[in-house]
Formats: C-alpha cells, sequence, structure tokens
C-alpha cells in the first residue's frame, strides 16, 4: 500500500472537469485508489465521489492506492496534479 | 446493450448531453427528444417508439426532467423488463450514467447507480458543511 500527499495547484480545484481527468486516470489501473481529505476518504475512480470533497487550490490530499500496479498509479496521479490537470500553462 | 434516451422539456437534455460530454471529454451514444411547448406528444411517442423498435435488442434507459411531467407520462406505457424510466434528471445523474455505461453492469443496477447520483448531487451546502464541522 503507498500512501502520498499532493497539493491542489490549479485554481479551480478538484471541480468537474479536474474531477473527470483523475476518476478517468485512476480507472485505468487495477489497484484500489482513494483519496484523503480531512477526514473524508473517496474512491478516486468516482467522479461523483472526488467532487464531494470541495478541494481548492492550496489543499492537500492524499493519495492511498493499493494494489499491483500501486506505485504507477500514484506516480501517474501526482504528475496529474503537479501539472494543474492540462488547465493552466 | 445499455442505450439512453433523454426526454426533457425544451432544450434541458440537449445541454444535460453537452455539458456532461463536455466534463468527461468523451462523446456518448445518447438519443435526445424534447418536448416543445406546442405539441401535443405524438411526434415524440413516434420517435421514441421507432427509437425502442431500433434498440428491442438492447435495454433501453430513458432519463426525463419531472416526475409527472409529459416526456415522464409518455414513457409509461413502455417500461418493462428491458426499459426504465428515471425521473428529475439532473447533471450528477448523467455523469453517473456516462462514466458507468461502459462497465458492464447489470441493468437494473445501472438504473439504481443513476438514481442515486441524481438524487446524491443535490445538497443543502450549509447544512452540509455544517455536518462536516461537527
Amino acid at each position: 500500500m503507498i500512501k502520498q500527499d499532493v497539493e491542489i495547484k490549479n485554481k479551480l480545484g478538484l471541480h468537474a472537469r479536474a474531477a473527470a481527468k483523475l476518476s478517468h486516470l485512476a480507472n485505468k489501473f487495477n489497484s484500489n485508489i482513494f483519496l484523503i481529505y480531512n477526514d473524508d476518504k473517496v474512491n478516486a475512480k468516482s467522479l461523483l465521489g472526488i467532487l464531494t470533497l470541495a478541494a481548492s487550490i492550496g489543499n492537500s490530499i492524499t493519495i492511498l492506492a493499493d494494489g499491483r500496479d500501486e506505485e504507477k498509479a500514484v506516480k501517474k496521479i501526482v504528475e496529474l496534479f503537479d501539472k494543474k490537470f492540462d488547465e493552466e500553462n | 446493450m445499455i442505450k439512453c434516451v433523454v426526454i426533457t422539456h425544451g432544450n434541458l437534455g440537449e445541454e444535460l448531453i453537452r455539458v456532461s460530454e463536455k466534463i468527461v471529454q468523451k462523446k456518448q451514444d445518447i438519443q435526445c427528444l424534447r418536448f416543445d411547448w406546442v405539441e401535443d406528444g405524438s411526434k415524440i411517442v413516434h420517435k421514441l417508439e421507432a427509437y425502442l423498435k431500433t434498440n428491442r435488442n438492447n435495454q433501453v434507459i430513458i432519463l426525463t426532467d419531472m416526475f409527472g411531467g409529459s416526456p415522464a407520462n409518455i414513457c409509461l406505457k413502455y417500461i418493462g423488463s428491458n426499459v426504465e424510466v428515471i425521473t428529475g434528471i439532473n447533471l450528477p445523474g448523467m455523469l453517473k450514467y456516462i462514466t458507468h455505461v461502459d462497465k458492464q453492469l447489470d441493468f437494473k443496477e445501472l438504473v439504481r447507480l443513476v438514481k442515486q447520483g441524481t438524487i446524491d448531487g443535490i445538497s443543502v451546502l450549509g447544512e452540509y458543511l455544517g455536518e462536516k464541522r461537527k
């Protein structure tokens, strides 16, 4: 199991399109992947679940992945956060 | 295969589909029928029957905007083991459908998920945040 914190860097935070990209990416992996923010833990493969976090710029999210491709999953998800979901230059 | 028809008053359905597809960045095979204010419903019934006939070997979820509204009422007689109607569709419900239709789910399970997604999308934010702050 891997746990890694990541900061939200895009201006709009985890809004609908960003959540869609994130859940789409998470669904490519076999591992169970969760996002933890404050006391909430949601399935990273659920678009609507991600939206319930209502997380915005500057917030820190914990990614929790468990499965045979957990390392790659976390790496790719962190990359998506770091490149601001391709929303900003 | 599971297919979907959205039937609403005016262009509500077209916009729901357009915005949902924009969010997930994926085009979907969703039929949209609009109930215009001036018509008596016969045109839309004709189109719906043609669609259901074409898809008689598929299962069809019909998403309508309001319980008791004409778009929902005209669908009543088609409900069966392969056709189900969900009323009160909203953006979360549409997104739930679009993100789950390719997951090879059982028809009834997909219907249940879309209904639940629609309901779960409704919140009074002040109350929601209040509960989280407790």
